[in-house]
């Protein structure tokens, strides 16, 4: 087992009393690009916010770079590039203002190239103000800046929401730069599960405040996968095989999503309750996460029939 | 590289089986020749904005397949054809694409016959083709 880079035992943090992240336990090795995936209100935000050292844990503990976060020393934190949701940065500064202040606090890593080459490939110059910036400009400095430190470890906060496609695709580009390089590690959060696809080589999940998946990203796409079931007759009344998590159903069609289940004992289930075809067809990263953390409903949103 | 790979974002097929194929249809096309030279992973994952793990994983599947060989040092090369096995799994894959094509050419209301002559004038043009490049 390769070093542990960023790490998690029991993480926990309430707000009131609602738990924003509930008993997670992450391990992250040294090397890898890991997407950390979850809806809205996951607890996303609040579970970098305290690996950062930024939000106290109501119980268990984080540490990055081998270090507890609540006692991150600037040493520690000179090795670790992190940007936060909005690229929020100092409205009054000047790129070239920003640039040396955020230098300062990396003299000795600070590669001076990388951001010219970044900010030129922009099409940015140093005297533009902050305050002038749209707000992909905004996020294409925020990535200059914290790239030129040359980060042993990055943290984005969601780094591409709201950001056009062409500038997304330059983020993606800069992390994958980052990755070239030996034993980055890189976690990000994002909505985008087809950019996360093209990066990540690992998939964090949380849903509620909990961890429901911490594993490569080869081992998430194989570990959901769906099944079209064609019945002669009737179909079951009950879905009862092991690993089911989603489940539809059409005139004589059924279609089942599993985790965890070999093809197997689909299909002889599948036999079983009277099926004459099994299927087994591929999903997109994105459906493998919509029914993984959001399985399909009774009821529908909007009703279509309308006679 | 006389390869084109293409990849299509958020899409059912994995990436590393994307660059699988893409590879193999190149070779099978004779546009990559016996020797050649594969791009080195990080570059290739630079190129295509991918994780270098995923450009690894797909060498390493052709390698598995005999279809390219990696000599330790200097990179991953095009195997001779006669390195080539062929897995079970990969013929299943073949012939679900076949009954795909099958299906839709019986929605035109191409005949059977119609279409195993379009078949057989297929594959004598693609072996042309492949004569042509070498």
């Amino acid at each position: 087992m390769s070093e542990i880079v960023l790490q998690t035992e029991g993480l926990t943090k309430y707000f009131k009393d609602k738990p924003a992240v509930n008993h997670m336990n992450l391990k992250i090795p040294k090397g890898c690009v890991c997407g950390f995936l979850g809806r809205n209100g996951a607890g996303k935000t609040t579970a970098i916010r305290m690996l950062m050292g930024l939000l106290r844990p109501t119980d268990g503990s984080c540490s990055v770079l081998g270090c507890d976060s609540q006692f991150l020393s600037p040493q520690i934190r000179q090795r670790i590039g992190y940007v936060t949701e909005g690229h929020r940065l100092y409205k009054w500064m000047k790129i070239g203002e920003l640039e040396k202040f955020q230098r300062a606090f990396f003299p000795d890593q600070w590669d001076a190239k990388l951001f010219n080459d970044m900010i030129e490939y922009f099409e940015l110059t140093k005297k533009q103000k902050v305050k002038n910036l749209s707000n992909g400009q905004r996020a294409q400095v925020s990535l200059a800046l914290t790239l030129a430190p040359n980060p042993e470890l990055l943290i984005m906060d969601d780094p591409t929401l709201g950001l056009d496609v062409a500038i997304r695709r330059q983020f993606l580009e800069g992390v994958i730069h980052l990755i070239t390089r030996q034993n980055r590690t890189i976690l990000f959060s994002s909505h985008i599960l087809a950019d996360v696809e093209r990066v990540a080589d690992r998939i964090v999940v949380i849903d509620k405040g909990m961890l429901k998946a911490d594993c490569t990203m080869e081992q998430f796409r194989s570990a959901i996968q769906k099944f079209v079931i064609t019945f002669d007759k009737q179909l079951p009344a009950d879905v009862n095989v092991e690993g089911a998590i989603c489940c539809r159903s059409d005139g004589s069609l059924m279609e089942i999503t599993m985790v965890n289940a070999s093809e197997k004992i689909v299909s002889d289930w599948a036999k079983n309750a009277g099926a004459t075809d099994c299927k087994l067809v591929q999903m997109t990263l994105e459906d493998q996460f919509i029914e993984f953390t959001a399985p399909a409903k009774k009821g529908k949103l909007f009703d279509w029939e309308y006679n | 590289m006389a390869v084109w790979i293409q990849i299509l974002s958020g899409a059912n097929e994995p990436i590393y089986s994307q660059i699988v194929e893409q590879i193999r249809q190149a070779i099978a096309k004779g546009q990559l020749g016996t020797g050649e030279k594969l791009p080195a992973v990080r570059k290739l994952a630079s190129v295509l904005v991918v994780n270098p793990n995923t450009v690894a994983k797909a060498y390493t599947i052709l390698e598995q397949a005999g279809m390219v060989a990696t000599k330790s040092g200097s990179g991953t090369f095009i195997a001779d054809p006669k390195m080539r096995t062929s897995d079970p799994a990969d013929i299943n894959v073949l012939a679900e694409r076949m009954d795909a094509i099958i299906g839709r050419a019986i929605n035109l209301g191409i005949n059977r016959d119609d279409l195993i002559k379009m078949f057989n004038d297929r594959v004598n043009t693609f072996v042309d083709n492949e004569r042509g490049h070498k």
